[in-house]
C-alpha cells in the first residue's frame, strides 16, 4: 500500500467501522446529505480497464461517495420553470469530496484524490459516479435516464473520493428504488410510468421500459436526444453555434446569430456552469421518489 | 402545532448569514415588490412567499482596492460566496424548518432580464439604498455583492433604511464647490462616462445612467467582449490577421473571464472607488 509521508496511522480492522463512521461525518459536515463506501475492486465486475478507481490511484481500496441534493425544494416548486434551467446545483458534493480526501491524508496519513468524473473523451466519464454511487449503496438505477434514485432522496448528485485506505464498506441496496409502488401501479394501468409518460420515446421524448413483476424487465433511453434537452443550453450549444457561424457567409446574419439570445445563453451557462448545468428535470419532477420529501410548508 | 419564535430564529438565520461571511444581513417584505413589472415579483418565483432575505457581502478586500495594478480588481471581483451563502442559508431553513427557501440566482432569464430587481430587494430590506453611481450602498460598508434568498418563512422583516446612503456628506459638500460629486467626477456621462445627476437640499433629484456604455466597459471582458471578438474574427477575411485575433490577448482574456466568471466578471469599479460611503473599510494600515 502506497502511503503519504509522515506519521502513518496502522487502521485497526476492529476500528474501520468506527473510522469509516468517522470519514462519512467530515463528508456530511462538509455539505453532503449522505456518504457511502464502496470497495474499490467492487468496479472490476462492472467497468473495463482503465475505468477503475486504482487506474487512477495504483493501491486503491476504497471509494468514498459523496451524495448531495440538487435545487432546493422551493427551486422545484417555483411557478418559474427556467429558475430551474439554471439553479442546476451548487456542487456542494464536490466540495465535500475534497474535504474527505484531504481529511484521510492529513489524518490518517492514506493516499486520498477527488475521482475524475468529467467526461474526458466522449461521454464516457473516467470514473463513473453513478456506478460508485450504486456500489456505496446510495442508490439504484431508474428508468429515467438510468438516473441513480436513492430510495429516500430521489435524484441526487455525486462526487467521490478515491483512497489507498482500507475502511468498511456499503452493502449495495438490496432492492430496486424504481419502479415505485405507485410507478408499478400506473404502469398496469397505463402501460407507462409518470416518467415515460411525460417523455415518452416513441412520441418524441427519451424513455421507454417494460416491468414485470414489478421489477424493470428491458429499458430504453435516448440519450443523445435527452442530452439535446437536458443540455440546450453550454458547451454542446456554443460548439453548434460556432459550427453554424463558420458555415455563414453574410456578415449581418453572422452577427445577429453572435448576438442572440441563445447565443447570450449559451455562454452563460458555460461561464456560470454552477449554476447552469442542465434545463430539463421533467422526468425527476414526476417522479415519485423522495417526493414527499420535497413537499414543505 | 406550536407556534414558533420568529423573531428568534430571525436572529438565528441572520446571525449564521454574518459568521459565514455576511457583511449585511436583512429582512425584507417581498410584497414591496409586487408591483414590479411582470417577470421581476417574488411570487413569480415562489409562491406564498412570505420573507426576502437580503445578505450583502464579499467586497473587494482593502488591499485590493488598494492595488497599483488595475489588473488585480479585474480579476477578484466576486459574487460566488454570496451565492454559496444564500444557497447554504436557504438549504438551512428547508432542513431545519420545513419550509420552502430559494436562493435567487444571479444569473438572467431569457433576453437577458434577471429573475429579481436585486437592488430594489435590497432597498427594500434596508441593506442599502439606492445611489448616483448605481450599486446599492450599505451606510457602513458602501459596496456589497448581494444575494436574495426567499422563503415561505413569515420572518419579521427589517424595511428600508430611512436615511440614504447617498449622497455622502463629502459628496453633497462637492456638489455645492463644483458642481459634481466624486462619481460623476469620475465617470461624466456628458463626457463619454456614464454617470449624472442633480442634488438639492442633500438629496439626489435626477439621476442619468448610460446603462449600455457601462456595461461595456464593466464587462468589457467576459461574454460581450467575447461576442465582439468572435464577431471581429468571423468577419476577418485574411487568415493570418484572423489567427491574430483569436490567439490574441483580448480573445483569451474573454475565455479566461467567462470561465472564472465568478471571479472575473467586472472590469471597472471606478465610480464606487471614488465613493466615500464605505470608504473607512477600505482604509487600513
Amino acid at each position: 500500500m502506497t502511503a503519504v509521508e509522515g506519521e502513518v496511522e496502522e487502521t485497526d480492522p476492529g476500528d474501520l467501522e468506527v473510522i469509516t463512521n468517522a470519514i462519512k461525518q467530515v463528508g456530511i459536515n462538509a455539505g453532503s446529505t449522505l456518504v457511502g463506501v464502496a470497495a474499490a475492486d467492487a468496479f472490476n465486475e462492472y467497468v473495463p480497464e482503465g475505468h477503475r478507481p486504482a487506474d487512477f490511484l495504483p493501491g486503491a481500496q476504497s471509494v468514498v461517495v459523496c451524495a448531495s441534493l440538487g435545487p432546493t425544494n422551493a427551486a422545484w416548486h417555483s411557478p418559474n420553470r427556467r429558475l430551474m434551467e439554471i439553479t442546476g446545483y451548487d456542487f456542494r458534493e464536490n466540495v465535500s469530496s475534497i474535504v474527505v480526501a484531504e481529511y484521510i491524508e492529513q489524518t490518517h496519513g492514506y493516499l486520498a484524490m477527488q475521482a475524475p468524473a468529467l467526461p474526458t473523451s466522449g461521454q464516457q466519464p473516467p470514473l463513473s459516479m453513478m456506478l460508485s454511487a450504486v456500489l456505496a449503496g446510495l442508490g439504484t438505477r431508474s428508468i429515467a435516464a438510468n438516473i441513480i434514485l436513492n430510495p429516500t432522496y430521489g435524484l441526487m448528485f455525486f462526487a467521490a473520493a478515491i483512497t489507498t485506505m482500507r475502511l468498511t464498506p456499503d452493502h449495495q441496496l438490496e432492492e430496486n428504488v424504481c419502479p415505485a409502488r405507485s410507478c408499478v401501479r400506473m404502469y398496469e394501468m397505463e402501460g407507462k410510468t409518470p416518467c415515460m409518460a411525460v417523455c415518452p420515446a416513441d412520441e418524441g421524448g427519451c424513455l421507454d421500459a417494460t416491468i414485470e413483476d414489478g421489477q424493470i424487465t428491458s429499458s430504453f433511453f435516448d440519450r443523445e436526444r435527452c442530452s439535446t434537452r437536458a443540455m440546450n443550453f453550454g458547451i454542446r450549444g456554443h460548439i453548434k453555434q460556432v459550427e453554424i457561424l463558420t458555415g455563414i457567409d453574410d456578415a449581418d446574419e453572422r452577427r445577429e446569430l453572435i448576438y442572440s439570445d441563445d447565443f447570450r445563453r449559451n455562454m452563460s451557462s458555460i461561464g456560470r456552469y454552477k449554476e447552469s448545468v442542465s434545463q430539463c428535470f421533467e422526468c425527476m419532477r414526476v417522479c415519485p421518489v423522495g417526493r414527499y420529501r420535497r413537499k414543505l410548508q | 402545532m406550536e407556534e414558533l419564535d420568529w423573531v428568534s430564529i430571525k436572529s438565528g438565520l441572520l446571525d449564521m448569514a454574518r459568521k459565514r461571511g455576511a457583511e449585511v444581513a436583512r429582512i425584507g417584505d417581498p410584497a414591496l415588490l409586487e408591483d414590479a413589472e411582470p417577470g421581476l415579483r417574488p411570487s413569480e418565483l415562489l409562491t406564498n412567499v412570505k420573507s426576502m432575505i437580503v445578505l450583502g457581502g464579499a467586497a473587494p478586500r482593502a488591499a485590493e482596492w488598494q492595488s497599483t495594478r488595475v489588473e488585480v480588481m479585474e480579476t477578484v471581483g466576486t459574487a460566488d460566496r454570496m451565492t454559496a451563502l444564500g444557497s447554504a442559508v436557504a438549504r438551512h431553513i428547508e432542513e431545519t424548518y420545513g419550509y420552502y427557501a430559494m436562493n435567487v440566482p444571479t444569473s438572467t432569464d431569457q433576453d437577458d432580464k434577471a429573475f429579481l430587481d436585486f437592488k430594489a430587494a435590497a432597498i427594500a430590506a434596508g441593506a442599502g439604498t439606492a445611489s448616483l453611481a448605481g450599486p446599492v450602498l450599505d451606510p457602513d460598508h458602501g459596496f456589497l455583492y448581494l444575494t436574495v434568498i426567499l422563503t415561505t418563512m413569515p420572518l419579521p422583516a427589517d424595511g428600508p433604511l430611512e436615511q440614504p446612503a447617498c449622497p455622502a456628506p463629502q459628496c453633497i459638500d462637492m456638489w455645492e464647490e463644483q458642481g459634481t460629486t466624486p462619481c460623476m467626477a469620475v465617470c461624466p456621462i456628458d463626457d463619454g462616462g456614464c454617470l449624472g445627476g442633480e442634488i438639492d437640499q442633500g438629496l439626489v433629484i435626477k439621476r442619468r445612467y448610460d446603462a449600455e456604455r457601462c456595461r461595456d466597459r464593466v464587462y468589457h471582458y467576459w461574454t460581450p467582449g467575447y461576442q465582439a471578438a468572435l464577431e471581429r474574427a468571423l468577419d476577418e477575411p485574411d487568415s493570418r490577421k484572423r489567427k491574430m485575433i483569436l490567439y490574441g490577448s483580448f480573445f483569451t482574456r474573454t475565455m479566461w473571464s467567462i470561465t472564472y466568471s465568478g471571479v472575473s466578471q467586472g472590469q471597472c469599479f471606478e465610480c464606487v472607488r471614488a465613493c466615500p460611503v464605505g470608504s473607512k473599510q477600505r482604509a487600513l494600515q
